[in-house]
């Protein structure tokens, strides 16, 4: 991808192209970070959309700052999930097999569908905090200084909500086992 | 956390670093791993594809909002004209609702009448030209839709139809005299398909055309060919008034028509990685059509 604050600077002057490589560059990271904040594969598609038109709508409010392009994303994604949540209680659907990538090997498939059922389920037993850690670093591929940014706040703080959120998760999954 | 997840070092690694901690590391490393394999969720191909097209269209609505003042008035009042024309044959949510309406939809055959309309209506020649441009980039996202699910007989269809738009896109920006040019439009099927009341054919404005026949493939005989469209012949109305203006809209058109050619050879190149594998070759062959098809408008324009 060219350099990210030209791409931006170009959409903002409705640039279609600059714009669709934003959208091709980030759609999957935030269809991920949205489906481990809700739990809901089904439902993280029609937010995931309405995310990528959302910032279409404001991308023009976007200030250059120090701030990533990134975090101004993942915060649209972020209150685009809060009212979400706010709306509508979640409920537990079942993760399609085409969510999940096993290449040609059917038994590798349904061990990672049920290692990511495991994941998304243990995930909404986290803080929202922790959750949003464990989402933007994991299923985003954000660095600990990114997260910070996304979150607005320090790095050290992330840190420490990494680590109680991984050891909450792991509490959530040995749960879950059990069950 | 950062040698497991981010430099690549294995389980067995991060913890010969730390032997001291590595009982109560261990456990914690594990669940981060499984939390990184929630990574494993990929969108589901329709659903990518759906979104993709829906982001374009609006992408698309923006950028024409933006523009739509240095295309003075008539434009505006051409697609009034023709969505209160559709409105009138087909219903007016039917037609908003028609307008990002895929193949599969019982709605799409809506769509291509929609856009016959507008292209009819439509008065200038730079004005049909970028029209055409446009609704060849539909045609692009709605292959690789029908590529995605392995329809090839819609892919092989709509390459039909993206293919006659491209060489109407050059006739238009030739500005080339002479014969009618039946068949040249998409044949959207007959509106009775849709459950919709067919469109008396004496409200389409039919026109007489001037230029010469282009190497098209004529649509399928099973289908009621639309109205032609009317091209007001060489050099005539290319929208400018005068050559300064006429030379900006052609560097407009070219800068519309190399973004476009990049973006759907990238869509297409993308959706090849996709698509089942029976849809691949048809895939392919929409990808020449639509390479050949933007190269010679692009040439058609120098």
């Amino acid at each position: 991808m060219q350099d990210e604050e030209s791409l931006v600077r170009r959409a903002q002057k409705h640039d279609q192209e600059a714009f669709a490589q934003l959208y091709e560059e980030y759609f999957d990271r935030i269809y991920r970070y949205i489906t481990l904040k809700i739990g809901d594969a089904v439902e993280a598609e029609d937010l995931t959309q309405q995310v990528f038109l959302n910032s279409l709508r404001s991308i023009s409010s976007f200030k250059w700052r120090g701030r990533p392009f990134s975090a101004w994303l993942y915060r649209i994604a972020h209150n685009q999930v809060v009212d979400h949540l706010r709306k509508k209680k979640r409920t537990d659907v079942p993760l399609e097999e085409n969510l999940v990538s096993g290449g040609d090997n059917p038994q590798l498939a349904a061990e990672r569908k049920l290692d990511i059922e495991g994941v998304l389920s243990a995930a909404q037993q986290l803080t929202e905090a922790q959750r949003e850690v464990i989402s933007l670093r994991f299923t985003s591929e954000l660095s600990i200084a990114q997260v910070a940014e996304v979150m607005g706040k320090s790095q050290g703080a992330v840190k420490a909500l990494q680590h109680s959120g991984i050891a909450a998760l792991r509490r959530a999954l040995i749960v879950t086992e059990n069950e | 956390m950062e040698r497991l997840l981010v430099k690549g070092e294995s389980l067995e690694q991060c913890l010969e670093r730390y032997p001291g901690q590595a009982a109560e590391l261990k456990p914690l490393l594990e669940t981060a791993l499984a939390a990184r394999e929630a990574s494993a969720i990929q969108p589901r191909p329709d659903f990518r594809a759906r979104a993709r097209y829906q982001f374009r269209s609006a992408l698309k609505e923006t950028a024409a909002g933006k523009s739509r003042s240095s295309w003075g008035w008539f434009p505006r009042w051409a697609t009034v004209v023709a969505i209160v024309l559709v409105l009138v044959l087909a219903g007016g949510g039917t037609v908003f609702a028609a307008d990002s309406s895929m193949p599969d939809s019982s709605l799409y055959s809506v769509k291509l009448a929609t856009e016959q309309v507008r292209l009819t209506l439509t008065p200038s020649q730079m004005g049909k030209a970028r029209l055409c441009a446009e609704l060849a980039d539909r045609r692009v996202t709605e292959i690789a839709y029908m590529a995605n699910k392995g329809d090839v007989q819609q892919v092989e269809l709509i390459t039909q139809r993206l293919d006659e738009k491209l060489d109407l896109l050059v006739v238009l920006i030739e500005g080339r005299g002479g014969v009618s040019l039946p068949g040249i439009l998409p044949a959207a099927s007959p509106p009775e398909e849709a459950g919709l009341t067919p469109a008396p054919t004496t409200t389409s404005p039919t026109t007489e055309y001037t230029p010469p026949v282009p190497t098209t493939t004529p649509p399928p005989s099973d289908e009621e060919p639309m109205p032609p469209v009317a091209i007001t012949g060489p050099g005539k109305d290319w929208g400018g008034r005068d050559d300064t203006a006429q030379n900006g809209n052609q560097a407009q058109l070219r800068n519309t028509l190399v973004t476009d050619a990049a973006s759907n050879r990238a869509v297409l190149r993308a959706a090849l990685d996709e698509v089942p594998e029976s849809a691949r070759e048809a895939l392919r062959r929409a990808l020449a059509v639509s390479e050949d098809g933007y190269e010679e408008a692009l040439d058609a324009l120098e």
